[in-house]
C-alpha cells in the first residue's frame, strides 16, 4: 500500500525524477532514460515516486514550473498518472496513460538522431504489453471485453513501421517483432505474425545476421512454434535448433523451452532423444512417448498421450505426437521380424498377419486381420516398410534389402 | 425513396484514428459490448465499435420499400411470387435479400428485423426445405442467401444471447444438410459452385457460432449450452485438411475448453481426425458408418471418397502383383457396393481383372495413384450401410 510522505519529500522526489528524466534526454543516455519508463517493475525508486504523486496530488504543476520539463509534457503527465494509477491498482487506467506516454516518446523517437534511445524503445515496447495484459486481466474480472492487448498490437505494428527504414534503429525492430509475436501468441492471432515474419525476412532493409543474438534466438523459438503447428517439420527443426545452439547456456528455462517443441520435431524425423536430456530439463512429459517409439509399444504411446493430453494440447504438440503412431507401428513389426529372424534367418522376411495381430491382442490393442492389412498398406504406402502384402494368403513379405527405411531427418511422406 | 441498395459507398474504416479506444459509451441500444459479433462481419462494410448499434423495427420478413421496389424491378425469387405473377409478391412471401455493399451510415431501424421476426423469418425459410414444388437446388439458393440477410441483420444490431446462437445453429445445420444434397448432385457446374459458396457460408457461421459461445460463457461465468460440444465437433470435422484452412488446428485446439474437449462428440471427432491423418482408410470409414450423426455424416462425406481413393491407392501399390485384389474384399472395406468398386477403380485409372475363382479384382500397380478428383464434390458413391440409410431417413429437425 502507499507509504506516508510528507508534502516536502514528495516535491523532492518528484523533481528528482524530472530532472533525471531531462539529463537522460540532454546526455542522451538511454539506459538511465529506459529505468524511469519501466513502470511495472516496481524498482524502489518508482515505488517511491508513485508514493510522492499519490501524496502531493498536483504534479503537473511542477512539469510546467521550468521549460527544462515542460517540453516533455505529453510524455511526462501521463507517466506520472500511469505510476500513481499502477501504484494503487488501477490497471486499466495505468494502461491507458501508458499508451499515450508510448505515442508521445514515440514522436520524439522518431526525432532524435541516433539511435541512443533504443534501450529506452524496449522498455516501451515491454511495457506496452505487459500493462495491456494486466489491463485486460482486470477487464476480464469486471465482466468487461478484454481490448487492451489488442490495441497493444496495433501500438507496436505502428513502432515497427517507425523502425523499419535506414540506419540504426532498425535494429531494433526485432526486439519490438517479438513482442508483437508474444502478444499474437497469448491472443490466439497468430496469423498475424505473418506480415511482421515476411518484413524482416524479405531483408529490404534488415540483415538478419546485425540484430542481437538474444533477439534472434527469441524470433526463432518463436517462427519455430509456428513452423511446427503448420508441420512443417524440416523448417521448424532448423529454427528450433538455431534458437537452441545460440541460446545462452545457462539460461535454462529458455532451453527447456525450446526442447518443448523441438523434441517433438525431432521425433518426427526419426531422432531420439537421450533421457538424461529430458530429465535434465524436466522434460519426462516426453519420456514415455519415446520408449513407446523404441519399444514399438502402441499402448504406451497412447496411454501417454491420454496422461499428459492437457498438458499437450495447450502447447500445440499434441497432434504431431499422435501422428508418430505410425512409427511405433513401424518398430513392432521391426521387432517381429528381429525375433523371427532368430528362430528360422531363412522365412524371417514373411511376417502373418496374423502374427501382428497377436502381437497387438498382448498389447492390449484390439484389431482385426483387416485393420492390420491396412496398416500393413500404409506402412509400405509412406515408405516405412519396404515390400507387399498378399491378401490371399494374410502375409506380409518384406524386402530382403532395408525393409525399415530409416527417416533419416526427413518426416514421413504424407 | 432514394434507392440506397445499389450505390457502393466507400466503407466507413479507419475511424480508429478519430476515437480511441474506449471512448463512445453511447451504445444505449445495445447492452453488450460490441466485441464478440464485430469480428464477424458478414460482409457488411460497418465498424461495429464506433457506432450505436442499431434496434430494428421492421415488422415484416421483407421491409415494405424494398419488396415495392423489387416488384417494380421484377426482381423477386420464384419462391417469393404471388401465384407466380412475376412482378407482384406479397408480406407474407417476401423475404428481405442479402446486400453485399450497404454501410451501417445508410441503414435505419425500419430496415432491420428485430430478433422476434428474424425468428419467425428463418422459421418460414427452414420450412422451405420439405417443400417438394421446386427443384432442390433453387429451394437452396433462396434460403441461402435470406439466411444470409438474417446474419446480417443480426450482425448490424450486434445481437447476442440464447436466441441468437439458436437461430446461427440452425442456419449451420442447413448449410451442413445442403452440404450433403449438393455433394449428390454435383454432376452440374451449377451445382459445384453452389457446393462450394455454401462451404464458405458454412465456415463463416460456423465461426460465428463458437464466437458467440464463447462470448456467452464469459458473460454468464462459464456454463456450457448443451449443444455447444456438437458444434464444435462439427468444427473440427471441417478441418480434417487443416493444411488449406487458415488457423492450424493446433492452435485452435488449444483454445478449447477442459469440458468440450472431453464431449461424446468431440471424442469422436478426434478419432477421425486420427485416423485420417494416419491414412488408416479402413477405420475412417467403418468409425463414421458406425457412429457418425447425420450431421456428422454430412460433414465427413465429401472426406470419404478422399479416403477411398487413399485406400484404392495403397492397396495397389503394396498389394502383391500376381494376384488380383478381390473386388469383394474392396467392397466390404470402402464400403461400397461391388458393382460401383469396379467403376470406381477405372474412375482412378486403375485396372482390375477377371481371376476365374475369386471373381474379379484389382491389379496392383507400382505406380502411385494420381489423385484425378479435384477438391470438392466428385462421382457421388453413397455408402453401403443400412445405417446410413436409415440416417437419410431420419432427417433432423432444423
Amino acid at each position: 500500500m502507499a507509504a506516508y510522505v510528507s508534502m516536502g519529500e514528495a516535491h523532492r522526489r518528484i523533481t528528482e525524477y524530472l530532472t533525471r528524466f531531462s539529463d537522460a534526454v540532454s546526455y542522451q543516455d538511454g539506459q538511465s532514460l529506459s529505468r524511469l519508463l519501466s513502470v511495472s517493475s516496481n524498482s524502489p525508486a518508482l515505488l517511491s515516486l508513485a508514493d510522492a504523486l499519490n501524496t502531493y496530488q498536483d504534479a503537473n504543476r511542477i512539469i510546467r514550473q521550468s521549460e527544462k520539463y515542460s517540453q516533455y509534457t505529453d510524455i511526462l503527465v501521463p507517466i506520472f498518472r500511469a505510476l500513481q494509477s499502477y501504484r494503487l491498482r488501477n490497471l486499466v487506467e495505468a494502461y491507458v496513460a501508458f499508451e499515450k506516454v508510448s505515442n508521445a516518446f514515440i514522436q520524439e523517437f522518431r526525432n532524435w538522431e541516433s539511435a541512443w534511445a533504443l534501450e529506452a524503445l524496449y522498455v516501451i515496447a515491454y511495457e506496452v504489453r505487459i500493462l495491456a495484459e494486466r489491463a485486460d486481466i482486470e477487464l476480464a474480472s469486471i465482466g468487461k471485453t478484454p481490448e487492451k492487448l489488442k490495441g497493444a498490437g496495433s501500438f507496436l505494428m505502428k513502432v515497427f513501421g517507425v523502425l523499419a527504414g535506414k540506419g540504426a534503429k532498425r535494429v531494433g525492430a526485432l526486439y519490438v517483432t517479438c513482442q508483437l509475436f508474444k502478444i499474437y501468441f497469448k491472443l490466439g492471432t497468430v496469423h498475424l505474425c505473418r506480415s511482421v515474419i515476411r518484413s524482416i525476412e524479405t531483408a529490404k532493409f534488415f540483415d538478419f545476421e546485425e540484430f542481437p543474438d538474444r533477439d534472434k534466438v527469441t524470433y526463432m523459438y518463436y517462427t519455430g512454434r509456428l513452423e511446427v503447428y503448420n508441420e512443417n517439420f524440416p523448417a521448424a527443426d532448423h529454427k528450433l535448433s538455431y534458437a537452441l545452439a545460440h541460446c545462452n547456456a545457462s539460461k535454462e528455462a529458455n532451453i527447456r523451452m525450446i526442447l518443448k517443441y523441438l523434441i517433438p520435431v525431432k521425433l518426427s524425423i526419426g531422432i531420439l532423444p537421450r533421457t538424461t536430456l529430458l530429465e535434465k530439463f524436466n522434460l519426462t512429459e516426453y519420456s514415455d512417448v519415446v520408449l513407446a517409439l523404441r519399444r514399438g509399444d502402441l499402448r504406451l504411446l497412447r496411454h501417454a498421450l491420454q496422461e499428459h493430453e492437457d498438458r499437450f494440447l495447450r502447447s500445440g504438440v499434441y497432434l504431431v505426437l499422435e501422428k508418430l503412431e505410425l512409427q511405433v507401428y513401424q518398430r513392432l513389426v521391426k521387432k517381429i521380424y528381429i525375433i523371427q529372424k532368430q528362430k528360422d534367418p531363412n522365412k524371417a522376411h514373411q511376417i502373418k498377419l496374423d502374427v501382428i495381430v497377436k502381437a497387438l491382442k498382448w498389447l492390449e490393442m484390439d484389431m482385426d486381420v483387416d485393420e492390420v492389412e491396412c496398416i500393413m498398406a500404409i506402412l509400405i504406402y509412406k515408405n516405412l516398410v519396404k515390400g507387399y502384402f498378399a491378401h490371399k494368403s494374410k502375409v506380409a513379405v518384406l524386402s530382403k534389402q532395408d525393409p525399415f527405411p530409416k527417416l533419416n531427418g526427413k518426416p514421413v511422406n504424407s | 425513396m432514394a434507392d440506397r441498395n445499389h450505390q457502393p459507398q466507400k466503407p466507413i474504416t479507419n475511424r480508429r484514428d478519430k476515437f480511441s479506444s474506449d471512448s463512445n459509451q453511447s451504445k444505449s441500444h445495445n447492452p453488450k459490448p460490441s466485441n464478440p459479433i464485430s469480428n464477424c462481419r458478414n460482409d457488411t462494410v460497418s465498424a461495429h465499435q464506433d457506432f450505436p448499434a442499431l434496434m430494428g423495427s421492421c415488422p415484416f420478413m421483407c421491409p415494405v420499400e424494398e419488396r415495392i421496389r423489387r416488384e417494380r424491378l421484377r426482381d423477386l425469387s420464384v419462391l417469393e411470387r404471388l401465384h407466380g405473377n412475376p412482378a407482384k409478391t406479397s408480406p407474407t412471401l417476401a423475404v428481405k435479400k442479402f446486400c453485399r455493399t450497404i454501410s451501417t451510415r445508410e441503414m435505419q431501424a425500419s430496415d432491420l428485423r428485430p430478433i422476434p421476426v428474424l425468428e419467425s423469418t428463418l422459421n418460414y425459410l427452414l420450412n422451405l426445405m420439405h417443400s417438394e414444388d421446386h427443384p432442390f437446388e433453387v429451394v437452396h439458393d433462396f434460403i441461402f442467401d435470406r439466411t444470409r440477410s438474417i446474419r446480417q441483420d443480426l450482425s448490424m444490431q450486434n445481437a447476442v444471447g440464447d436466441r441468437v446462437i439458436h437461430m446461427y445453429e440452425r442456419m449451420v445445420k442447413f448449410h451442413i444438410v445442403s452440404r450433403h444434397h449438393l455433394q449428390r448432385s454435383c454432376g452440374t457446374p451449377n451445382a459445384v459452385s453452389l457446393y462450394h459458396l455454401n462451404a464458405e457460408q458454412l465456415m463463416k457461421s460456423l465461426t460465428t457460432l463458437l464466437n458467440l459461445y464463447e462470448a456467452n460463457r464469459a458473460d454468464s461465468h462459464s456454463t456450457f449450452l448443451q449443444s455447444e460440444a456438437e458444434f464444435y465437433s462439427h468444427y473440427l470435422l471441417l478441418h480434417l485438411d487443416s493444411k488449406n484452412q487458415g488457423e492450424p488446428l493446433s492452435l485452435w485446439l488449444r483454445r478449447i475448453p477442459s469440458p468440450i474437449m472431453k464431449s461424446r462428440e468431440m471424442r469422436f471427432a478426434r478419432r477421425i481426425l486420427r485416423y485420417y491423418r494416419m491414412g488408416n482408410y479402413k477405420r475412417f470409414i467403418h468409425t463414421t458408418e458406425n457412429e457418425a450423426s447425420f450431421l456428422q455424416y454430412c460433414i465427413i462425406e465429401p472426406y470419404i471418397n478422399e479416403v477411398r481413393i487413399l485406400a484404392l491407392s495403397c492397396i495397389s501399390y503394396g498389394g502383391y502383383k500376381m494376384q488380383a485384389y478381390p473386388l469383394v474384399q474392396l467392397s466390404k472395406i470402402l464400403m461400397m457396393e461391388e458393382s460401383e468398386v469396379e467403376n470406381f477403380c477405372t474412375d482412378c485409372a486403375l485396372e482390375t481383372s477377371s481371376d476365374g475363382a475369386t471373381g474379379k479384382g484389382l491389379m496392383s500397380t507400382k505406380q502411385l495413384v494420381v489423385n484425378k478428383f479435384s477438391s470438392g464434390p466428385h462421382k457421388y458413391y453413397p455408402m453401403n450401410s443400412e445405417r446410413v440409410h436409415r440416417l437419410y431417413a431420419e432427417l433432423p429437425e432444423l
